[in-house]
């Protein structure tokens, strides 16, 4: 940025000061818009803390991140279609989420009532960004899928056999998740928090709780937090475990595919025998299981790594299975950190970043994270990999510590609780954060900004410069939800 | 009515599910539950498919496909609402952007298979007896 752009810019202060966070090595963990014009960003710094910067729309006009951060992008695309704020100097604000059926007066964060909307009879089609020029064909997919796959449109634009360039087009499974959150209390939020995305649900959970706690001022018992460490790790296990059983199916390894689901089938009914649910859902908020099934967790956790054990065994040593992966849908370190990579995908890359080593719940734990590099295919498999071998560790480590009743009985979810909170977590998808607030115990507003949501941007760019047939392949390698991104 | 007695074709749609859903439909597919060696199977057209599965609350956005692909389902046909959400008693039909179930863009499934998610040897069954009705 020159001097003189910084002095004529009356928004320098907000730049800058996200700019700084991001030279400082900040960790960015939201971008929330408000009702009242109020745009805010949440930074989480080496030493743990949360620092907040912020700026107030003019005009319902706030000046665009996205040329200085381009993680932002969506974002503010985001803003613009559900907040109707215009962010200046964003290079790209076709509709993210809004489509042509929406009413043009329609900006549903904005919406006080629940009215019934009259959406126009058209097609949900925004436009697409493509390649054009002699020998390119645009191919696209979805939004439904041949097979069981969440909805999603894919704009591709190739060359030969290659991709140049993929237009992710999301949120077809928008149902309108943070509005609908708005005016429920603490309790009757739970289940629909839950419910966010079926592959990151503890994480979701933890993120609402340790919101609602820190304007509570609730001090969670030791035991407890030994309970939320077992639930967030087992959900790491069972996601991974998915991931993991998939990848090989898109290179044709049926065998690993077919055994890595069976592996995951067990993990999960073993989980819903103990915790009451074949996905967790609602699990960590209920405070008094575990101790009672300790023993049947470690006898889950025995029996399944005598699978694991086998299943690697059965894909450490096919090396056509990890040749196919090599080079494969590559994502280089300084791209995973300029599109705001998180997660496996960043790790895969070669960047230490693993925000359980800045969580107080994980404070007694030393986190392991894999040294990989190589930010291919066959990295992200071999990230995976290590963790959930980790997270049993981390698992057997917190059930030494469970030990007698650790029922709270003291704790009640105040009724006037009021104020704004910000929590994050390590979801299996990388870093997941919400901010919540709230006023007398009512919901006004709540953003929720998954590790999908970061990583679908960088999924796009990875694929660009690969063959076509390889797009399931690294598709599955970053495994992303569609659910906790599309809200 | 006879073929249909050993061999149920199902094509899929989500329509704005959390993704738990289409875990347990994969998992109908894996060598444990086996649907295939029942007769059931999941195909990549509606033109090939005896059921629709559909499962979300249908969300405006996904509204038209899934509008297109049952109309591409030749008759008889069934549609199956997967899920608490399809079946309209799930937790985001009254948010703004869902339309509250499967019932109210297309017409009354002849299957619900309630649950949040439902197990799937729970729309295992549902399957085979539709298979074997």
């Amino acid at each position: 940025m020159s001097e003189a752009s910084r002095v004529e810019n009356p928004y320098n202060e907000w730049i800058n000061d996200n700019i700084s966070h991001k030279k400082a090595g900040d960790v960015w963990l939201a971008l929330t818009g408000y009702r009242d014009g109020q745009i805010k960003s949440h930074w989480l710094r080496a030493n743990g803390r949360i620092d907040e910067v912020k700026t107030a729309c003019m005009d319902a006009q706030f000046a665009s991140l996205t040329p200085s951060l381009p993680e932002v992008a969506w974002d503010e695309r985001e803003i613009h279609d559900l907040f109707g704020y215009h962010p200046k100097g964003h290079p790209d604000l076709r509709p993210l989420v809004r489509t042509p059926r929406w009413p043009a007066s329609f900006y549903p964060m904005q919406k006080q009532s629940d009215d019934h909307i009259e959406w126009t009879d058209v097609e949900p089609d925004n436009p697409a960004k493509v390649v054009e020029g002699e020998g390119i064909t645009i191919m696209k997919v979805g939004p439904t899928h041949a097979g069981i796959i969440e909805s999603g449109h894919f704009v591709f634009s190739i060359i030969g056999e290659n991709i140049l360039h993929l237009d992710a087009h999301l949120f077809q499974n928008h149902r309108g998740v943070e509005k609908a959150l708005e005016s429920l209390s603490v309790q009757e939020a739970k289940p629909l928090i839950s419910r966010i995305c079926g592959a990151d649900t503890v994480s979701h959970q933890y993120n609402f709780l340790s919101a609602v706690e820190q304007l509570a001022g609730r001090k969670v018992p030791e035991m407890i937090e030994w309970q939320r460490i077992i639930l967030l790790e087992s959900e790491r296990i069972l996601s991974h475990l998915n991931d993991l059983a998939q990848i090989p199916a898109g290179v044709g390894f049926t065998v690993a595919h077919q055994r890595g689901l069976a592996m995951k089938e067990m993990w999960q009914k073993g989980l819903s025998a103990i915790f009451g649910h074949r996905f967790l859902f609602d699990a960590m908020y209920q405070e008094k299981l575990a101790v009672s099934k300790k023993e049947q967790l470690q006898q889950l956790l025995a029996s399944f790594i005598t699978q694991w054990h086998k299943w690697r065994k059965l894909a450490d040593r096919q090396q056509g299975f990890h040749d196919r992966m090599r080079g494969v849908g590559v994502v280089k370190r300084d791209d995973a950190e300029q599109l705001g990579a998180v997660g496996v995908a960043l790790r895969a890359a070669g960047v230490s970043v693993d925000v359980r080593t800045l969580m107080p719940l994980y404070r007694h734990n030393r986190i392991h994270i894999p040294q990989v590099t190589g930010g291919d295919v066959e990295a992200r498999f071999q990230v995976r990999l290590q963790e959930v071998e980790h997270s049993i560790a981390l698992i057997r480590n917190a059930l030494e510590h469970l030990q007698g009743n650790q029922q709270d009985t003291s704790w009640s979810i105040p009724d006037d609780l009021t104020g704004e909170a910000v929590s994050y977590s390590e979801s299996p998808h990388g870093l997941n954060a919400h901010v919540m607030q709230i006023q007398n115990g009512v919901i006004l507003r709540y953003h929720v900004k998954s590790g999908a949501y970061r990583n679908w941007p960088v999924l796009a760019f990875a694929v660009a410069g690969n063959a076509v047939a390889d797009f399931p392949l690294i598709n599955k390698s970053f495994e992303l939800c569609y659910s906790c991104a599309d809200r | 009515m006879i073929q249909r007695k050993k061999s149920l074709q199902c094509r899929h749609v989500d329509a704005g599910s959390c993704n738990a859903c289409e875990q347990e439909l994969t998992a109908l597919l894996s060598k444990e539950l086996d649907i295939q060696h029942y007769g059931i199977d999941i195909v990549a057209s509606p033109r090939h498919a005896d059921a629709l599965l559909v499962t979300g609350p249908v969300t405006d956005t996904m509204q038209p496909a899934l509008k297109k692909v049952w109309e591409a389902v030749p008759k008889p046909r069934q549609l199956i609402a997967v899920g608490d959400c399809a079946a309209g008693c799930g937790v985001f039909q009254k948010a703004y952007a869902s339309h509250g179930g499967v019932d109210k863009v297309l017409e009354k499934p002849d299957q619900t298979i309630l649950g949040c998610p439902p197990d799937p040897e729970k729309i295992l069954d549902t399957l085979r007896e539709l298979m074997n009705s």
